[in-house]
C-alpha cells in the first residue's frame, strides 16, 4: 500500500526491506497454520498475493482494492503461466480479484481462514474507520485477520517528521492502535497478539517495531451474543464488488492434468527402464524377450527403492513392443506417491492416455521412440541371447 | 524484488525486446520504395491470368479513432528496465492519465492532451522515489503508422484479456491442450496477429500457431543420459551436446533462459548471495520463495549468460546460474525431429487445412465479439474489425512450360508437379557415371546392391549411362569412411555415394567437410534405412540419380524466362544462433542463358550482422564466370534476396543496392546501360490465402498471384502461391521489387518469378551452398 521508509541521507536500512518482512510475516503465518482461503484487503500490485499463491496449502486467494482495474491485471504473475500447466499443484488454486472497499459488505469475502489488512487501516478517514470492524470482523468473520500499520512511535528515528505517506490519515503508537484492536476484538469474540516487523536500531529498543501488527484469532468456542458472525451458508448472497480478474490454476484435483502428470511420470520412468533393458543382456522366453539383468535405473532412485524395484516383476518385449508391469511402475515413487499406491487408479487413469495390454496387467509401449533410436544407431544396443 | 536483481542481465534483454517488438515490421511499413519506380507509378497490379476470388486470414478494421491523438514520452529517473514495472510506475498516476491510455514501455499514446506538455511525477518503486517525466512528444493522426504500433499493443492486451497465455510473441490457449501421451508431449493451440495497414484498408492478420510444450525437465534429460553414460566425461559431453543452446523455461515465473554451458563444479546446495547480500543455497532460496522443493541435491546447475541480442552482442552479461530440476525443456529436439512416427502425429496435429484454419481464426474473432471486457476496451478507441475473411480477386498464371531434352511438357497446376513426366525420358543434360564409388558400413551390403541395382534400372530412360561402381565395404566410423577415401579416389572420380546406417549428423559432416574441403568431389550420402523399402525404391532411385546427375553438373531441364543476356542472383542469410557466431550469406548466380549452371559462394559475417557486405566481391566474381562462358557481360542482373529480417528494408536500400550498383560501375565500361532489379523475397509471412468451393475453402493453385488489397501502397510487391501441399494450408511467397531499372511491368516479373520457381533442384555446385532462393520448392530433389 505505501511506503515506510522515506529515503535520505539518514536512511534507516532494513533488511530485508520492511514490505518485504511484512509479506513473509504473512507468508510464514500462512504456512505456519496451513490456511486454505485468503483473502487481502488493498491488495497494490497483488505482491502479497503472488507470494501466496505459491503455498501449496494456498486454494482460494483474493484480493480487493478500491483502485483495482481490470486490465492492468491482465493476467499477469497471477496467472497459472507455461508452468503451472507443465507442473500442475497438488490442489486447486482459484485467483479472484475484486475492486471494492473494505468497509462495503460482499457476501463473497465470508468464510475465510484468514483476510490481512497490511498497511490499510491508516489510510481509512474516521467515518470508513468506524464502518471497518462491523464488516471486517462482523459480518466477514474470517477465523483469523491480520491487521498492519505503523508505528508512530518509531517515527522520530527517521529524518522527516511528518507521515510516512502523505494519504495516511493518521499513524498510530502502540497504545492508540492496541486499545482499538483489543476493543474490535472483544466486540466481535477474536482474540488478539501484538508483534511488528522492523526492529528498531540498537539504543532505540524502547520505540518498538517500525510496523505494529496485530493477528486476530476468532473464539470458535465461546460464541456470544455480540458476535454476528453465522455459518457462511446463512449469510444472504450480497453482491458489490466487481470482478476484476480470475483465473483457476490446473492441478491434480483435475482429472485431465492429474492423468497428464501421471501418464508423464510414468512415460519418463519407462523410458528409462527401456534405455537400460536395450543396452542390457536379453534372452528370448518364448514369444518374449526378458532382460537378464536388473532394469532399474541407477540414478534419482534410494538403494531401498531399488531392491524393491529389482522384486517386482520384469519388464519385456514382444516383437516392436515393450511392455512394462504395472506391479512395478507403481513401485516408483513419483508414480506411487500419484496414485497413493492405488494400483486400481493406476490401471484405470494411465488406460484413458497410453496403451495397456491384454489383461490389463502392463502398460505397451513402443521398443524403438526418438530416444531409444539414438541407442540403435549408435550401437549400444546388446544382442538377444537364443535360449 | 530479490530474484530481480539476480537476473537483471536477462530482464534487462527481455524488456528491451519487449519495447520494440513490432519496430521491425513497422519500420519497414513505412519505407517508401515505389516512389523511385516510375514506370508502376499507375498501378503495381498486373492483368494477365485467368481471375479467381480468394480469400484471405484478413480481417478489415471497420472502424478506428478518427481524431487526432497524442503521443507523450515517459522518462524514468533512474531509469527503469523492466517493462512491467515501468507500466505499473506510469499507472500510479492514471487519475491523470485517465482510463484510455496505450502504453508502448516509452511513449504513451492518449486519445486527450494532458494539462501540461511537461510534467513530473513522483512514483514509488517499494521503497524507492522515481521520478517520472511526461512530456508531449507529437500528435499523431488517425493515419499515422504510429498509430497502428499502438492498436497492434492494444490488441496484444486483449488478447491477455482472454485468458491467451502469452509465450514469446504469440499467444496459446491452453485450456485447448492435445496431449501426446507416449511422447510426452503437449501442444497448445495459439494465436500470431498483426494489424497493419495495406492497399486500401487497414486489417488486422490473424494466423493459428502451435506451441510444443514438452512434459520434461532438464534434470529428467540428464538423469535419463546418467544412467546411460557411467563415464563422467562421456557423461558431461552428451549433456553438453543435448542441452546447451536449447532454451529452457523455468516452471515457477515463467522465464525462459538459453543453456549457454553446464556448471558441474556446483550444486543446488551451492550458496549465491542475494541482492541484500544474504548467503543462500538454491535449494532454500526456490522453498522460501517459490514453494518449490528441490529433491535432487547432486545436479549440476545450467548457465545462461541471457538473452541474445544483436545490438549488445559485445556488452558482457550477468550468467544465471539454473537447477535443472526447476527448467523445462522447449521445442523440437533433433531427437525428435528424426522420428517419423513422433512427426506424423504432431504434424497431423498442426498442419491446419484451410477449412480448419477458418474454423479456428473464426473461433478467435467470435471471442472477441461476445467478450464484454474486451469489448469495453476497443471501445475506447472505437475500434471495429469485420467478422470474415477480407475476399477479392486473384490471379492464376498459365502453367509453366519445362524443357527436358527434345520433350516439353506443362507442369500440372493441381498438383505443381512434373516429376512423372521427368522420370519417362531423358534429362535436359546428361553426364555419365563412368567412375564412381560406393562405399557402405559392415552389415549394409544389402541397401548398397538394391541400391545399384535399382539405378540401372532407371538411368537409361533418363539418358544418363553408367559404368559399374568401385564397391567398397568400411566401418561405421568417420575414421574408416576417410581412409577409403583417402586410398580409392583418384582424379578421375566423378562421384562418390556414402550409404550411412544411420542419421548421425556428426558422420555426415565430416565426410562432407572432407569431400567439400580436402579432396572436392561430388557426393551423395543416403541411409541405408531408406534403400529398405522395396516399393519406394525406384521413386527414389530415380530421385538420387536425378540429384547426382545435377552435382556433376548436368541439368535435369530448363524453363524459358524470356530474356536474354540475365544474369540471376540469388542471396540468403543464415544465423548460427547456437554458437552466436558469424552468419553466413550465400551467394548463387548463374552462369549460362539457360539457368542450368550455378557458381555458388559464400560470406561470412560477424554474428547479428544480416547485410551482407562483402557483395562486391562476390558480384565480381560472379561477372568474371558469366562472361568466361558466355564471351560478354550479362545487360541485366536480377538480384532475388531472402533472409531479411524485420526492419531492415531500409537498410537494404541505402546498403545493399548501391553496393552492388557501384560494383556494377567498376566492372562495366561507361554507359554500358546494364540495368538492376533487386526483390526481396519473404517465405516466413502470417498471410494466407483460399479459394472456395461447393461450399469449403481450400487451397488456390499454384501460379495464384495476389497484387492488390494485402499489397502495400508504397511498395511494387506481389505474393505468387508456387507450391501445393497434400495436407495443410500453402504459404505463399512475398516478392518486394524495390529497385528496377529493367522497368519491368507487374505481369512481366510475376511470371519470371513463377517461371523461375521450377527451377529448384539442388546445385550443381556442390554441397552445403544455397538453393536458388527465389524458388520455393515445388519439386524437392530428394
Amino acid at each position: 500500500m505505501d511506503n515506510c521508509e522515506v529515503p535520505s541521507k539518514k536512511v534507516i536500512e532494513f533488511k530485508p526491506p520492511v514490505y518485504e518482512q511484512r509479506y513473509y510475516f504473512v507468508k510464514n503465518l500462512v504456512n505456519r497454520h496451513g490456511l486454505r482461503k485468503i483473502a487481502d484487503l488493498g491488495f497494490g500490485d497483488a505482491t502479497l498475493l503472488w507470494m501466496l499463491k505459491y503455498h501449496r496449502c494456498v486454494q482460494y486467494l483474493v484480493g480487493v482494492d478500491v483502485a483495482a482495474r481490470p486490465f492492468e491485471w491482465g493476467g499477469g504473475r497471477l496467472s497459472p503461466g507455461v508452468g503451472g500447466y507443465i507442473v500442475p499443484r497438488e490442489l486447486d488454486l482459484t485467483i479472484t480479484l475484486y475492486r471494492g472497499s473494505a468497509v462495503q459488505k460482499d457476501s463473497r469475502l465470508c468464510g475465510f481462514d484468514l483476510i490481512t489488512c497490511i498497511e490499510l487501516i491508516e489510510h481509512l478517514d474516521s467515518e470508513d474507520l468506524a464502518k471497518f470492524p462491523e464488516v471486517v470482523f462482523g459480518y466477514f468473520s474470517p477465523g483469523m485477520v491480520v491487521i498492519s500499520t505503523p508505528n508512530s512511535e518509531f517515527n522520530p528515528l527517521f529524518p522527516a517528521s511528518t507521515f510516512r505517506d502523505p494519504d495516511h490519515r493518521f499513524e498510530w503508537n502502540r497504545t492508540q492502535f492496541q486499545t482499538w484492536a483489543l476493543d474490535v476484538a472483544k466486540l466481535y469474540n477474536y482474540s488478539v497478539e501484538f508483534t511488528g516487523v522492523g526492529d528498531p536500531p540498537a539504543g532505540a529498543e524502547h520505540v518498538g517495531y517500525c510496523t505494529q501488527i496485530g493477528v486476530f484469532q476468532k473464539n470458535i468456542a465461546k460464541a456470544t451474543e455480540s458476535s454476528i458472525s453465522e455459518p457462511e451458508e446463512h449469510v444472504p448472497e450480497e453482491h458489490i464488488y466487481e470482478v476484476v480478474y480470475t483465473t483457476s490454476y490446473p492441478s491434480l484435483q483435475q482429472s485431465k492434468y492429474f492423468r497428464l502428470t501421471l501418464s508423464s511420470e510414468s512415460v519418463k520412468a519407462i523410458g528409462l527402464m527401456k534405455s537400460r533393458f536395450l543396452r542390457g543382456l536379453r534372452k528370448r522366453e518364448g514369444d518374449r524377450v526378458v532382460p537378464l539383468g536388473s532394469c532399474t535405473p541407477q540414478f534419482g532412485l534410494t538403494e531401498a527403492q531399488r531392491a524393491e524395484i529389482d522384486q517386482s516383476p520384469k519388464p519385456y518385449s514382444v516383437g516392436e513392443k515393450f511392455y512394462v508391469p504395472l506391479e512395478r511402475l507403481i513401485i516408483y515413487p513419483k508414480v506411487n506417491h500419484l496414485v497413493a499406491g492405488s494400483m486400481e487408479k493406476l490401471r484405470t487413469i494411465l488406460a484413458e492416455g497410453l496403451r495397456l495390454n491384454g489383461d490389463q496387467s502392463a502398460v505397451q509401449v513402443e521398443l524403438v521412440d526418438y530416444q531409444t533410436q539414438r541407442l540403435f544407431d549408435e550401437h549400444l544396443i546388446s544382442p538377444v541371447l537364443e535360449s | 524484488m530479490r530474484e530481480e536483481a539476480q537476473l537483471v542481465a536477462t530482464l534487462q534483454a527481455t524488456s528491451v525486446k519487449e519495447r520494440n517488438r513490432f519496430g521491425g515490421i513497422f519500420r519497414d511499413h513505412v519505407v517508401d520504395t515505389r516512389q523511385y519506380l516510375d514506370h508502376v507509378r499507375e498501378s503495381t497490379a498486373g492483368t494477365q491470368g485467368r481471375p479467381v476470388k480468394l480469400f484471405t486470414n484478413h480481417f478489415r478494421v471497420t472502424s478506428r479513432p478518427q481524431q487526432v491523438t497524442y503521443k507523450y514520452n515517459i522518462d524514468y529517473m533512474p531509469d527503469i528496465e523492466d517493462g512491467k514495472v515501468r507500466t505499473e510506475l506510469l499507472l500510479q498516476h492514471k487519475a491523470l492519465i485517465g482510463k484510455c491510455h496505450i502504453f508502448d514501455g516509452s511513449s504513451l499514446l492518449l486519445p486527450q492532451k494532458l494539462l501540461s506538455p511537461k510534467m513530473e511525477l513522483v512514483s514509488l518503486l517499494k521503497k524507492q522515489v522515481v521520478k517520472v517525466t511526461i512530456e508531449f512528444t507529437s500528435e499523431l493522426t488517425p493515419t499515422s503508422p504510429d498509430c497502428l504500433r499502438y492498436y497492434n499493443i492494444l490488441f496484444r492486451r486483449i488478447l491477455k484479456m482472454m485468458e491467451l497465455e502469452q509465450v514469446g510473441r504469440n499467444y496459446y490457449n491452453k485450456r485447448e491442450a492435445t496431449e501426446f501421451s507416449d511422447h510426452n508431449l503437449v501442444i497448445w493451440p495459439g494465436y500470431v496477429t498483426s494489424i497493419l495497414e495495406y492497399e486500401t484498408s487497414i486489417t488486422l492478420c490473424a494466423d493459428v500457431n502451435h506451441k510444443l510444450v514438452r512434459m520434461q525437465t532438464a534434470y529428467d534429460l540428464i538423469s535419463a543420459l546418467c544412467d546411460g553414460f557411467p563415464a563422467k566425461q562421456d557423461l558431461q559431453e552428451q549433456v553438453s551436446k543435448q542441452l546447451v543452446g536449447s532454451i529452457v523455461s523455468t516452471v515457477f515465473n515463467n522465464k525462459t533462459y538459453r543453456v549457454d554451458d553446464i556448471n558441474w563444479e556446483e550444486t543446488p546446495r551451492t550458496t549465491f548471495k542475494t541482492s541484500d547480500g544474504a548467503e543462500i543455497t538454491f535449494v532454500e532460496y526456490y522453498k522460501t520463495r517459490y514453494d518449490q522443493v528441490v529433491t535432487e541435491l547432486n545436479q549440476p546447475l545450467l548457465i545462461s549468460k541471457g538473452k541474445w541480442k544483436k545490438s549488445q552482442r559485445d556488452t558482457p552479461q550477468e550468467p544465471v546460474l539454473l537447477v535443472p530440476q526447476l527448467c523445462h525443456l522447449t521445442g523440437l529436439t533433433d531427437d525428435l525431429r528424426r522420428n517419423y512416427r513422433v512427426m506424423r502425429d504432431l504434424a497431423l496435429h498442426m498442419r491446419l487445412d484451410p477449412e480448419k484454419r477458418q474454423h479456428e481464426l473464426q473461433k478467435l474473432m467470435n471471442a472477441i465479439q461476445t467478450n464484454k471486457e474486451v469489448q469495453q476496451e476497443l471501445q475506447l478507441w472505437d475500434l471495429k474489425f469485420d467478422a470474415s475473411f477480407l475476399s477479392f480477386s486473384g490471379r492464376i498464371l498459365k502453367e509453366v512450360r519445362i524443357f527436358q531434352g527434345r520433350r516439353v511438357f506443362d507442369s500440372h497446376p493441381q498438383f505443381a508437379d512434373w516429376s512423372k513426366e521427368t522420370r519417362s525420358g531423358p534429362l535436359l543434360n546428361v553426364k555419365s557415371l563412368d567412375h564412381w564409388l560406393i562405399l557402405y558400413p559392415t552389415g549394409n551390403y544389402r541397401a548398397a546392391s538394391f541400391f545399384l541395382q535399382s539405378l540401372r534400372r532407371v538411368t537409361p530412360t533418363m539418358g544418363i549411362s553408367m559404368r559399374e561402381a568401385k564397391i567398397l565395404e568400411v566401418s561405421d566410423t568417420v575414421q574408416s569412411y576417410t581412409t577409403a577415401l583417402e586410398n580409392h579416389v583418384s582424379s578421375k572420380t566423378q562421384m562418390v555415394v556414402c550409404v550411412l546406417s544411420s542419421e548421425k549428423k556428426d558422420l555426415y559432416d565430416s565426410i562432407k567437410q572432407y569431400l567439400c574441403v580436402s579432396c572436392p568431389i561430388p557426393s551423395q550420402c543416403v541411409i541405408a534405412r531408406t534403400l529398405d523399402k522395396l516399393q519406394t525404391l525406384m521413386t527414389i532411385a530415380t530421385k538420387l540419380a536425378q540429384q547426382m546427375n545435377c552435382k556433376m553438373g548436368g541439368a535435369l531441364w530448363k524453363v524459358d524466362t524470356g530474356l536474354q543476356n540475365t544474369m540471376f542472383i540469388g542471396i540468403d542469410c543464415f544465423h548460427d544462433i547456437v554458437h552466436r557466431r558469424k552468419s553466413i550469406a550465400g551467394f548463387v548466380s548463374s552462369i549460362n542463358q539457360e539457368l542450368t549452371q550455378w557458381f555458388s559462394q559464400c560470406l561470412f559475417q560477424e554474428s547479428g550482422q544480416e547485410l551482407v557486405n562483402g557483395l562486391k566481391a562476390c558480384l565480381e566474381a560472379a561477372l568474371k564466370l558469366w562472361c568466361k562462358h558466355n564471351l560478354f557481360l550479362p545487360q541485366a542482373i536480377i538480384v532475388y534476396r531472402d533472409g531479411v529480417g524485420d526492419g531492415q528494408l531500409q537498410a537494404l536500400l541505402d546498403h545493399e543496392v548501391p553496393q552492388i550498383e557501384s560494383s556494377l560501375k567498376s566492372v562495366y565500361p561507361k554507359d554500358s546501360g546494364v540495368k538492376l532489379t533487386f526483390i526481396v523475397v519473404k517465405k516466413r509471412i502470417n498471410t494466407r490465402f483460399f479459394v472456395e468451393s461447393e461450399g469449403r475453402l481450400r487451397n488456390p493453385l499454384p501460379g495464384t498471384v495476389i497484387d492488390v488489397e494485402v499489397t502495400k501502397r508504397q511498395w511494387y510487391d506481389f505474393f505468387i502461391v508456387s507450391q501445393s501441399v497434400k495436407d495443410g494450408t500453402v504459404t505463399p511467397t512475398h516478392y518486394n521489387v524495390i529497385h528496377d531499372t529493367v522497368r519491368f511491368t507487374p505481369d512481366r516479373i510475376q511470371c519470371l518469378t513463377y517461371r523461375l520457381c521450377h527451377m529448384y533442384y539442388n546445385l550443381p555446385a556442390g554441397e552445403q551452398t544455397m538453393r536458388f532462393v527465389s524458388c520455393n520448392s515445388p519439386f524437392e530433389v530428394y
